[in-house]
């Protein structure tokens, strides 16, 4: 385990007050190779990142989906064994990662998510948030016999290389947390979760506010449906 | 015997000519191709038919169970409509898919070139991938 390649993809879209602070406690952690992925920012988050890691400027921006991807794209390329996805707004302490790491080296699950909500109560989020995050959780826990998560829609995870192979090629666009869940279920991989502390949103706020909540619920659980209906694609 | 007033014959003639010409015109100026053509050409062909031969309006109104003629017209014409859009979604969602997996090589390709640090992490992926014995 010890000479696998880690790479930490980071998606940031406006963020320039947290990214630098976040390369530096992850460079205070050590050991893991960044890729930062600038999704069309319009403050100076590449400017800042750039100077300390890799960073990808993507010419549009296309959403959480495809900035994720792209940085997957980037690790698939540059063969690295694990990829692990913090948020670029440091809710995602660096320190938790070898959390990740030590469970994927128990388990050996292609997909381990850092769940905030497993034997976990520090996490403060809303009423409906954490009802929608359960209810997605449901929906995929009875659809997937082998899936048992509690939080499908944590953007912490850490993703082996063959899962890295699956989200290079198909990754989804909106909402991508439990929809690329679903589709990595429905080819067969295995889905773990280990408990991780998260901190509260210093920057920024969340982009699914009012209408945009029933929206994403429909869109997310109807693809979920779909993945289980529909059969793997033979690769 | 069913009958069709000149004022109406005029009118949708006048239409259906008018209509015809512009979207031929944007056809030959290569601002819509052959298949769009044809499909926006029903708004102004399937009119001119009732109106040239309004016994077929009638007879199929009977067939369809409607009142009016001009329901299983405008039915028509929604199906055509419907087919239009139809291939419109997915040549949109397609071309949105190459849009974004252009932007994403182009980004990808941006930063290869002009980070060191990416070439250099690049260059070692390369390595450890060679074969054994192959050297740096």
């Amino acid at each position: 385990m010890s000479d696998m390649r880690v790479l930490l993809i980071i998606p940031c879209y406006n963020e320039q007050g947290a990214i630098a602070s976040l390369l530096k406690e992850i460079t205070a952690c050590g050991g893991y190779e960044t890729i930062v992925v600038d999704d069309g920012s319009r403050d100076a988050s590449y400017e800042t990142a750039s100077r300390v890691s890799p960073t990808i400027r993507l010419l549009r921006n296309l959403g959480i989906g495809g900035a994720v991807q792209t940085g997957i794209k980037y690790a698939e390329r540059n063969g690295f064994d694990f990829c692990i996805q913090i948020d670029g707004d440091g809710q995602h302490p660096p320190g938790e990662i070898v959390k990740l790491l030590q469970a994927y080296v128990e388990t050996r699950c292609a997909i381990i998510i850092g769940s905030r909500y497993l034997h976990n109560d520090t996490f403060r989020s809303t009423w409906a948030r954490r009802r929608g995050s359960q209810t997605i959780a449901w929906v995929l826990n009875s659809l997937f016999p082998r899936c048992c998560v509690t939080d499908p829609t944590s953007g912490m995870r850490l993703m082996d290389r063959k899962a890295i192979e699956l989200f290079a090629q198909h990754y989804p666009h909106d909402f991508p947390e439990p929809i690329s869940l679903a589709w990595a279920l429905k080819e067969g991989f295995s889905v773990g979760e280990v408990a991780v502390k998260m901190r509260a949103r210093t920057q920024g706020n969340s982009s699914i506010i009012g209408f945009k909540t029933v929206t994403y619920m429909l869109r997310v659980l109807g693809y979920i449906v779909l993945a289980r209906l529909t059969r793997s694609d033979p690769r | 015997m069913y009958t069709i007033s000149l004022q109406t014959i005029i009118l949708v003639a006048v239409f259906a000519f008018g209509y015809l010409f512009f979207i031929t015109r944007k056809t030959a100026r290569q601002q819509l191709d052959l298949y769009d053509l044809i499909m926006l050409s029903t708004v102004a062909i399937v009119p001119g038919i009732f109106v040239a031969f309004p016994t077929i309006a009638f007879w199929l109104s009977n067939i369809a169970g409607v009142q009016f003629p001009f329901v299983v017209m405008f039915g028509i014409l929604f199906v055509f409509l419907f087919v239009f859009v139809y291939r419109l979604t997915i040549k949109l969602h397609i071309l949105e898919a190459d849009n974004r997996l252009l932007i994403q090589e182009i980004s990808l390709l941006k930063q290869t070139t002009e980070q060191p640090d990416g070439k250099r992490m690049a260059k070692r992926a390369m390595n450890r991938d060679a074969p054994v014995g192959v050297d740096d």
